[in-house]
């Protein structure tokens, strides 16, 4: 077993990495005068991977979309016992979601924290799938899945990603489809819990009130050494072109919702932060409340306050989204482009571009005030190959000329997909 | 380290409240204006609220105020209009980080503070009403938000159902009133209400901080001797009157999950074995709700009840195929007579005050918790610490359980499909 410290000065804060000899990352943030804990047991599998061998296949395994969800649903149920059930014993609020690229089991409480940590330990480690509790499983997803249908939110992001993407599984919903979650069965889901659910694959985040030591004991108790068994996931050639450049749906609303995505080339780890942290940067100059786009398309009365900008971005994808509400999203479009071209031209505005750089900072003050949000930091973090203070250091040494080149380079007006939903 | 909590009256109708603790690393000052959710009323006050939220004499729109506010950190100015059963709730918030975060140790508290009392105190007036810039735009925003109230079905048909549930009363209302209404609305009238706002509405505010700061209180106070205060007298609590026949209504709308809201009233008082025997029905995963009609059952994609004091009304809101409504009613019903009836586990019983507890003692780590914590319990009449409701929800025996269980009436069944009969 490995501990060491990773400290921020600037924001006076640390947490401690302890790479347990079962083959887990154990990351312990300890948050003094908190009383509530917070622990994620993640594993580095999402719905976009369908797709991966280990050093025990030949070839590649390609399973139906949407069974990382299934599968967590699934290990919700021990063999005699609901998990809920369990975690009702120790007070403590329990939960499971799955993204595009990773699965966490979730609890936060005030009390027992080392009692709910068991738990969540053992039953993570205890798959238990019959053909009956899969079966039952169908309609239950079936229903979830429908009421994503009427989620207007929902249909004009996946809307969008669709027009993006043409090959990468994050175009597909994270529950799958009706169609596909019936392909699923007992054996599948085995599969697949055995090959990412390796303990090599996964990390265990604790933040708040809890004690680094006491973590690694129970992890002593708890975890069942994992092999690395030398997993790989890959992903379909993906071109830089866009499938559709735009994308109308029909569904009730009030007034209509757009989705603006621009394909950006992805990249990972460390280089991935700057490029998001940069673009970040550069997209707030571009269109945040203080900026001259933003003045000119309220003034026309062309969105409302709910019109945002955020990058989405993770193993093989980087899309950077406007949001929002318009009676006219192309004219909104033509608007951003506008911006885009003439800011590629004149360059950003440096005064602007400094106060959202303090801005940002006063961002990930906030996140570490924050125990859900600390947890969430550091699970995303440790999946995204660096680590929560990285941001800061991002952002230290961040420079204007480094962004404005960063715009240049990735924002491609030629690559940007529009998707709409109105009544 | 613990918390250091305050509060006192500062003029008429107003409380200024101060929440101290050492491990926050922001400082967040909140102002609600409350007052009577009027169908005339609320649009105004809705408008009003959002134009105080970003801008004021110095600041006179967003383009301005936001590049100061980013400036210094990222403040961020917030603004949020709720019903609490019968009354509008206004609220406006400023946060920012402790100076001691910043890089180059600049003091953004006394700034932060005087941009908040000028939003508040001073707003940017035009012609006699407020600046058509911004007015236009919170107009707008305001238009919007009442049109999406559909874009969320399940908060959508609860709106709905309180049409029915609460028939004749404020809390009929959405909390933005009604695009008739809101369409007609003028800078003039706007800037009209705010003065009756800040005459006549009861104000609450609350400063959460790293340290105490005597300041904020000092200027709140001076800024309000300034003002003339008559509040308006309001019920924070009205229950609702129990219909003598079950009113059953069916809403067509394109979705392809029915949603059911279903509406049980009392004139139970006994609050905390409400809350107890509200969260063994249906406030948790382990719930009866949960447990029997989504897991067991598999006739909900979600079921959950939650009790609105203010109220007297207990909602059970769910997610359900067309082709199960009728099942789901039955066995939902069926749950709350098996607590009238002792049909529950001590266990069931523990654990669900184990959860209140978990819940209780998370209060205390965030800044916005503790606004909404201690507001709440201004309302309900008696303001406590979480650590006191837990006492109280701890002596809550099965045999109060029974007694509140049994005095909770089937009032209205709402439900909303999208298929044909």
């Amino acid at each position: 077993m490995e501990k060491k410290i990773i400290a921020c000065d600037k924001t006076n804060d640390k947490y401690t990495h302890i790479k347990h000899s079962s083959g887990l990352n154990i990351l312990v943030w300890e948050m003094d005068g908190f009383s509530t804990t917070e622990a994620l047991f993640g594993t580095k599998y999402g719905s976009i991977n369908t797709r991966f061998k280990t050093n025990k296949d030949k070839d590649y395994t390609v399973v139906p979309e949407g069974i990382a969800h299934f599968l967590e649903h699934k290990l919700f149920e021990n063999e005699d016992t609901d998990v809920f059930e369990l975690f009702a014993k120790t007070g403590a609020s329990a939960n499971a979601y799955t993204s595009f690229d990773k699965t966490c089991y979730l609890f936060s409480c005030s009390d027992n924290y080392k009692e709910s940590l068991e738990i969540l330990l053992n039953f993570v480690q205890s798959p238990y799938f019959t053909k009956e509790s899969v079966d039952k499983e169908q309609g239950i997803i079936g229903q979830e899945i429908r009421m994503c249908d009427d989620n207007p939110s929902w249909r004009v992001f996946f809307n969008m990603l669709n027009g993006l993407y043409k090959s990468h599984p994050v175009k597909i919903d994270i529950a799958g489809t009706i169609e596909s979650i019936a392909k699923i069965d007992a054996d599948l889901l085995y599969k697949c819990y055995n090959t990412f659910y390796n303990l090599n694959n996964m990390v265990l985040v604790v933040a708040g009130n809890v004690k680094a030591d006491e973590v690694i004991d129970i992890a002593d108790k708890c975890l069942k050494p994992s092999e690395d068994i030398e997993l790989e996931t890959v992903f379909l050639d993906e071109p830089d072109e866009v499938v559709k450049s735009e994308i109308v749906d029909n569904l009730p609303v009030g007034t209509p919702m757009f989705n603006i995505g621009f394909k950006v080339k992805p990249r990972s780890a460390y280089e991935n932060l700057k490029l998001e942290m940069e673009l970040h940067v550069a997209m707030n100059v571009l269109s945040d409340a203080a900026s001259p786009l933003y003045k000119r398309l309220t003034d026309e009365g062309l969105i409302n306050s709910t019109f945002s900008t955020e990058i989405f971005n993770g193993d093989g994808f980087f899309t950077v989204i406007f949001a929002g509400e318009s009676n006219q999203p192309r004219k909104v479009l033509t608007e951003i482009i506008r911006e885009i071209e003439n800011v590629k031209v004149n360059g950003l505005d440096r005064e602007h571009y400094e106060s959202i750089k303090k801005s940002t900072y006063g961002q990930v003050i906030r996140e570490f005030n924050n125990v859900e949000a600390v947890a969430s930091t550091l699970i995303n973090s440790y999946f995204a190959g660096v680590n929560p203070f990285d941001t800061v250091k991002v952002l230290s040494e961040m420079t204007y000329e480094d962004v404005q080149k960063s715009f240049c380079e990735n924002i491609d007006t030629e690559k940007v997909t529009l998707s709409i939903v109105e009544s | 380290m613990s918390i250091l909590y305050s509060r006192e009256q500062i003029s008429d109708g107003i409380g200024f409240t101060s929440i101290i603790d050492s491990k926050f690393k922001t400082n967040t000052i909140n102002l609600k204006f409350f007052t009577e959710l009027r169908e005339d009323a609320a649009p105004l006050n809705a408008v009003t609220a959002g134009i105080l939220g970003s801008s004021n004499s110095k600041y006179k729109n967003l383009t301005e105020l936001t590049a100061r506010l980013n400036a210094l950190y990222g403040t961020d100015i917030g603004v949020n209009v709720t019903k609490r059963g019968d009354i509008q709730v206004m609220t406006i918030s400023i946060s920012s980080i402790d100076n001691d975060y910043t890089l180059n140790g600049e003091d953004l508290t006394s700034e932060v503070l005087s941009i908040f009392l000028d939003c508040l105190f001073s707003p940017y007036i035009e012609n006699g009403g407020f600046g058509q810039e911004i007015f236009n735009f919170r107009k707008k925003d305001l238009l919007d938000s009442i049109d999406s109230e559909i874009n969320n079905k399940r908060s959508y048909a609860i709106l709905q159902a309180q049409k029915h549930i609460f028939e004749g009363e404020p809390s009929a209302n959405s909390s933005y009133g009604t695009r008739t209404i809101a369409e007609k609305i003028t800078p003039f009238m706007a800037y009209e209400a705010y003065k009756e706002m800040i005459k006549t509405a009861y104000i609450e505010v609350y400063y959460v901080g790293a340290k105490d700061n005597p300041v904020i209180k000092e200027r709140f106070t001076e800024a309000f001797l300034k003002l003339y205060r008559k509040p308006h007298n309001i019920a924070l609590n009205n229950i609702s009157p129990i219909k003598n026949e079950v009113k059953n209504v069916k809403d067509k709308l394109d979705v392809s999950q029915s949603k059911m809201v279903m509406a049980f009233k009392t004139n139970h008082t006994d609050l905390y074995a409400i809350k107890l025997m509200s969260t063994i029905l249906g406030e948790t995963p382990f719930s009866k709700l949960f447990a029997n009609v989504r897991e067991k059952l598999s006739l909900c994609y979600y079921c959950a009840s939650g009790f609105n004091e203010s109220k007297g009304t207990l909602m059970v809101d769910s997610g359900v195929e067309n082709v199960n409504v009728d099942k789901a009613r039955v066995e939902i019903i069926n749950q709350l007579e098996d607590i009238k009836k002792s049909n529950f586990t001590d266990e069931e019983m523990n654990n669900s005050v184990l959860s209140i507890i978990n819940s209780l003692k998370g209060v205390n780590d965030t800044p916005t918790s503790l606004v909404n914590w201690y507001f709440s319990r201004y309302c309900r009449g008696e303001i406590i610490s979480p650590d006191e409701e837990i006492n109280r929800i701890k002596a809550v025996t099965r045999e109060q359980i029974i007694e509140v269980a049994k005095s909770f009436k089937l009032d209205t069944i709402y439900v909303m499909t999208g298929e044909e009969e």
